[in-house]
């Protein structure tokens, strides 16, 4: 008869539990979602995101209640527009936002993704907006935080290809400031029904528009110190 | 038929009303109780008996399961070898029966590949860039089914499954969490999905009644990283870095549980995939959830121990 050499599994995993168990308590068993968004890691972060931007947000009445959407917000370089756009309206709407534009290196793209990071590949965007999912983009960065860059028409086609609507979505923060804003816009309609490629780059033009007016319906630089903005505005 | 998934499937096919005769051929015997199939216990070398068996028999629909994933029942240079010659063998065959109007073959997510900037969820229409061996023999066996198909005018459906997990399926992946202590990449910590080996048998059964001829990712909804995994499973996570991967690696495989180069991506890269086109084109959804899945992976017993014989029944 053959004998059965058992390795100590049960000892073994007894002095790991021990181990680990500190861990477990802090960190509870939980799962990301298809994308590998981490609810509970954006929950345990959000005290320190609030510590960066206190965001006001408005408009969020016009975004769909199940359906997915893709939100264009203007951005200026370096503010993470589109990350705080990001996690205030989902903290608003109940619903995961994902944003595009995560880097795919470790460790900031991996912790990135755990924030809702998509990757900036129109097929990417494309698979998030089939599956209902609010998906935020931002125009090219900017220096002057009340100007709209180009809205990539790359990635609104992904967004006409899955038939979703297209948001404009107006930010506005300040680089020493906590203050920030976040305006979600009614939706942009095409002005002409068009087959071909032209229908997202014209959609895209749109929004730019649409953005740049909302942008200038804010009013000036908010950085809290007076004479700062006022000299901003020059 | 003689694997895990094989067996599943043939017990499944042979609950189905539209299934009359079921032949089957593997390396090893079924591991369930069949009623109504026939099996012939072939090598996957044996490409002439093959050939014999599958025109003699002249069936409407071939699954072909023959798929050996590296370093859960042999190492890669077999794992290879067995996978060539089997999908020669099987799809070689098939092309030669006149009343054939179906062919479903196993492949994997593992075939999109997980190169810098690829989807982070391919879907169906993904171009498939594979970057692991074993995605690359997949992808391989999805072509050869595709020009057989083509040539001879019968519909080839390719099931690419996540890595499949299952009580006594042999999976790299879960032998790996199932050890007491399991590395994981600490600066990525990447999620994965998987499949039961129970659904993706359905997944199988539903292809072939439809005579499937497209891709469909087969995967459990939900996803879970390698730490989350691990806590769930109560083992002790050893956070790894780079280099000592190789040495993790290394001293996995002297344990007991080597760890293949797709593997290794799947902790680093992630494996997520779109399963949503399975709903419409198959009629099927998971039972289980990924998380699920991995749960029911750490409460399966490490060693099933039979009670004492009865004699007087012996």
């Amino acid at each position: 008869m053959a004998q059965l050499i058992e390795f100590p599994i049960k000892a073994a995993t007894r002095a790991g539990n021990a181990l680990t168990e500190p861990l477990r308590s802090i960190w509870p068993i939980h799962s990301v979602d298809d994308y590998g968004r981490d609810p509970h890691l954006i929950g345990a972060l959000a005290p320190f995101a609030r510590l960066r931007w206190d965001v006001t947000v408005g408009g969020d009445h016009h975004l769909p209640a199940r359906t997915g959407a893709l939100l264009v917000c203007n951005s200026r370089r370096f503010s993470l527009s589109s990350v705080y756009a990001a996690l205030a309206l989902s903290e608003v709407t109940g619903r995961p936002v994902r944003f595009v534009g995560r880097p795919d290196i470790a460790p900031v793209g991996p912790f990135m993704r755990r924030l809702g990071g998509l990757l900036a590949n129109p097929n990417e965007v494309l698979g998030a907006l089939r599956h209902h999912e609010l998906v935020v983009i931002s125009a090219e960065g900017t220096s002057h935080p009340r100007n709209a860059g180009a809205v990539p028409h790359e990635l609104v086609g992904s967004a006409v290809v899955a038939g979703v609507p297209v948001f404009p979505v107006a930010t506005m923060s300040s680089t020493v400031g906590r203050a920030a804003r976040v305006e979600v816009g009614p939706q942009v309609r095409p002005r002409r029904k068009r087959r071909g490629p032209l229908a997202e780059v014209e959609l895209a033009e749109q929004v730019q528009h649409h953005l740049q007016r909302m942008l200038d319906g804010f009013g000036g630089v908010q950085t809290g110190v007076a004479p700062i903005d006022w000299l901003a505005e020059g | 038929m003689g694997g895990e998934l094989g067996s599943l499937v043939a017990a499944k096919l042979e609950a189905e009303p539209w299934v009359g005769a079921l032949v089957g051929i593997d390396v090893d015997p079924p591991r369930r109780r069949l009623h109504k199939a026939e099996f012939h216990l072939l090598q996957p070398s044996q490409r002439e008996r093959i050939v014999d068996v599958v025109t003699k028999f002249n069936p409407h629909v071939v699954i072909n399961l023959s798929v050996w994933e590296p370093d859960a029942r042999t190492g890669l240079a077999h794992a290879r070898q067995f996978t060539a010659d089997a999908t020669t063998a099987i799809i070689g065959a098939a092309a030669e029966c006149p009343a054939l109007e179906s062919m479903v073959v196993r492949s994997g997510i593992e075939v999109y590949g997980r190169e810098h900037q690829a989807p982070t969820r391919p879907d169906e229409t993904a171009p498939l860039h594979p970057t692991s061996e074993y995605g690359r023999m997949l992808a391989d066996i999805e072509r050869q089914a595709r020009d057989v198909g083509r040539r001879v005018g019968i519909a080839v459906g390719k099931l690419r499954l996540a890595p499949v997990l299952g009580k006594h399926v042999p999976s790299p992946l879960g032998r790996l969490l199932r050890q007491p202590l399991v590395p994981y990449s600490m600066l990525a910590d990447a999620p994965f999905a998987v499949i039961e080996d129970g659904d993706a048998a359905r997944a199988f059964v539903a292809a072939a009644e439809r005579r499937l001829d497209e891709p469909v990712n087969v995967v459990a909804p939900g996803a879970i990283t390698t730490l989350q995994a691990i806590m769930r499973g109560k083992r002790v996570p050893l956070p790894l870095v780079g280099p000592e991967w190789w040495v993790a690696a290394r001293l996995s495989h002297v344990l007991g549980a080597p760890i293949p180069d797709h593997v290794v991506e799947l902790m680093h890269r992630g494996r997520l995939a779109d399963g949503s086109k399975a709903q419409h084109a198959l009629g099927f959804s998971p039972r289980l959830t990924t998380p699920e899945v991995i749960d029911h992976l750490y409460a399966w017993e490490s060693v099933v121990r039979i009670g004492s014989i009865n004699e007087a029944v012996a």
